[in-house]
């Protein structure tokens, strides 16, 4: 691999993120005239006098002192410093100790949701493209249809309904003691376990399916080119055709998708973590947003962006460790 | 003399949703040892069907095969089993395919694709293989072959990547190579070189070769017999130079006229008028009928039989030209 290809994608990821930077920062700001009249807004029993001190005290807690451009730099040399900011709620709590409270918690349910995914995914969809026309390959094909006409959230009330309270195979509702009593005992990890599995099922069939898809007609399109006839032709058994030449070429639009979901493996899903009362990002994100804590809301949304672009940036240099061809940055010879 | 490869009556044809695609129509073929044959024809022929069937690399479904006969160096193809072809592919037959670009695996370098051949079917190690290899690209005339033996097919030129088939082709040095199109997708210049190369290995090693093609330029350059193919049947076999020089049926001197000369002042291209039929909806007769100048009531209804008209020559026509 090219140094300066490595280098060059380095820069433009660290380009991009400095863009996002700068827009998280001047969006929430855009039409508000006096946050501090946001963030505490005027009481009954107050004089304008006794107000106008209690913002002017916000405006120097939170740095509102300052013009905007003060501010923003400011603000860039503090994430310099890897510091998100102070969360509004009650304690004042770092945004980086918040969100560093929560991730393990989104983590159990995307990383088992998407290794189920991979796992299963790319088995039965290489099997259904192998045996193409057959059972599975048909079951593949309507599964399909089935998830991406339903939306996520409803299988997920389905499955909350029937196996959570209809049938009490697992807690429909995560116990609320989860997070706090946690201690990494056996008993705890197991509770974790059951507590995890309906969202895990629910959202694991459409990442199971997606991935079988993916993976079928990757193998089909890939198994249709003249480089498989030539390799056939050399004597090759059709083991060895499939493993050498079939999947070797399959997997590159797969690795695209695995990287694209992997940046979103620590946003968690607000809808699913509501649905069934998970303590992850979702639900963070969402509160930040129902109390109009900006800074946390900032904080998550750098953060986020930050892993995504790490994300993209990982599989951009796997991608041309698979595929030759896009070694000289996308130019093809 | 004893035949190489013999096959009679091969017929493929492929079911589809819009009824069944007879592809191949019951062809008749031999090669001898060391004999270079052309198989000549318009796409959709058939020539490149036929040679998939030869070597059973059709995928069946779709492919339906089926032969009186298909005997190779002694060995009835039409009874062994895939695992016994797998040894004879590739060993004994090989293939060379039209467009190199697309016919080597994008991602795996062409040292390592060639090294496959030597591994699958001799017992050498890997640097045995590698070594071999790189002699492979050196007798075709690849410049540095140690430096390219680790070049990807993208980094090659379309001349150098048709050299690295031609090379895996031959690594083993099989009875009989089936080249289809080899030099279609070249420049005339790089054309040339290709086929010398092509010709030179053929000669060396004494391989049989099958090359497929429109192309009459290289059929001239390069084959002994030839065989008209024209919508799943050979309508004319001939020795090279009688072909050429005296085509007995209207399609193979429709096909010789069409390639225009610099003595030619008219200025106009000579074609076939209309087009190849739909091979779903093949004409009654003579396949060819509604495309021939000389064609009677005859040729509309009745197929002709390819006969034997002497001096090594097979004739398809009702009305053959310059008298029977």
């Amino acid at each position: 691999m090219g140094k300066g290809y490595v280098f060059k994608r380095i820069l433009y990821t660290l380009f991009i993120f400095f863009i996002v930077i700068t827009l998280n920062f001047f969006i929430p700001r855009i039409g508000v005239e006096d946050p501090a009249e946001r963030y505490y807004p005027a009481q009954g029993n107050m004089t304008d006098v006794e107000y106008e001190i209690i913002k002017q005290l916000t405006r120097e807690q939170y740095g509102f002192d300052v013009s905007t451009f003060q501010q923003y730099l400011r603000y860039l040399k503090q994430l310099l410093h890897g510091d998100l900011g102070t969360s509004m709620q009650a304690g004042s709590p770092k945004v980086i100790d918040l969100i560093a409270e929560r991730v393990p918690w989104t983590l159990v349910l995307s990383v088992s949701t998407m290794l189920i995914g991979v796992v299963f995914g790319i088995l039965i969809g290489a099997y259904a493209a192998w045996k193409r026309g057959g059972w599975l390959d048909n079951a593949v094909l309507s599964a399909s249809t089935i998830t991406t006409a339903l939306p996520g959230f409803f299988l997920a009330l389905l499955f909350s309904l029937y196996m959570g309270f209809e049938w009490e195979w697992f807690p429909a509702y995560t116990d609320p003691n989860l997070v706090s009593s946690f201690d990494w005992s056996l008993d705890a990890i197991l509770n974790v376990m059951q507590n995890a599995a309906l969202p895990i099922i629910a959202t694991a069939i459409g990442s199971i399916v997606g991935y079988a898809q993916n993976t079928r007609n990757s193998v089909i399109s890939v198994s249709d080119e003249d480089f498989i006839i030539t390799a056939r032709a050399k004597g090759l058994s059709n083991e060895t055709v499939l493993y050498k030449h079939v999947l070797r070429n399959a997997m590159l639009p797969i690795v695209t998708s695995l990287g694209m979901s992997v940046s979103g493996l620590i946003g968690g899903s607000v809808v699913i973590e509501q649905i069934f009362n998970w303590n992850g990002m979702g639900t963070l994100f969402l509160n930040a947003n129902n109390t109009n804590d900006y800074p946390l809301m900032m904080g998550i949304m750098i953060f986020l962006s930050g892993f995504a672009l790490l994300a993209n940036l990982v599989t951009d240099l796997c991608y041309s460790l698979l595929d030759p061809r896009v070694k000289l940055g996308g130019a093809r010879r | 003399m004893n035949e190489l490869l013999n096959v009679r009556n091969l017929k493929v044809i492929f079911p589809t949703e819009r009824g069944i695609v007879r592809a191949v129509e019951g062809v008749d073929l031999h090669v001898k040892p060391g004999e270079c044959i052309a198989i000549v024809g318009e796409s959709g022929c058939g020539k490149s069907v036929t040679s998939l069937a030869m070597m059973k690399l059709l995928s069946s479904p779709p492919a339906l095969m089926q032969a009186d006969e298909m005997t190779f160096d002694g060995k009835n193809l039409l009874q062994l089993s895939e695992k016994q072809m797998l040894d004879i592919r590739g060993k004994d037959m090989s293939m060379i395919f039209q467009d190199a670009l697309t016919a080597l695996n994008p991602v795996m370098t062409i040292g390592r694709q060639l090294d496959e051949m030597f591994m699958r079917h001799t017992n050498m190690t890997r640097k045995e293989a590698m070594s071999a290899s790189i002699n492979a690209l050196h007798l075709v005339g690849v410049p540095g072959p140690e430096r390219r033996y680790f070049d990807y097919p993208h980094q090659l030129s379309g001349g150098m990547r048709q050299r690295v088939l031609i090379a895996m082709a031959f690594a083993i040095k099989p009875k009989l190579i089936i080249a289809d199109e080899p030099t279609t997708a070249l420049d005339v210049t790089i054309q040339a070189q290709v086929l010398d190369v092509l010709r030179k290995l053929q000669k060396e090693n004494g391989t049989a070769l099958i090359l497929i093609t429109h192309d009459l330029s290289v059929v001239a350059h390069m084959a002994d017999r030839v065989y008209v193919m024209y919508c799943g049947k050979i309508v004319e076999h001939a020795p090279l130079r009688d072909l050429f020089t005296h085509p007995k049926h209207p399609y193979t001197q429709g096909l010789l006229s069409s390639v225009p000369h610099l003595s030619d002042e008219s200025n106009r291209f000579v074609q076939i008028p209309d087009n190849v039929p739909s091979p779903l909806k093949k004409p009654s007769g003579c396949y060819f009928h509604t495309r021939c100048a000389y064609c009677t009531q005859e040729c509309k209804e009745r197929m002709p039989r390819l006969t034997d008209i002497g001096g090594d020559r097979m004739l398809r026509c009702h009305h053959p030209l310059g008298g029977e």
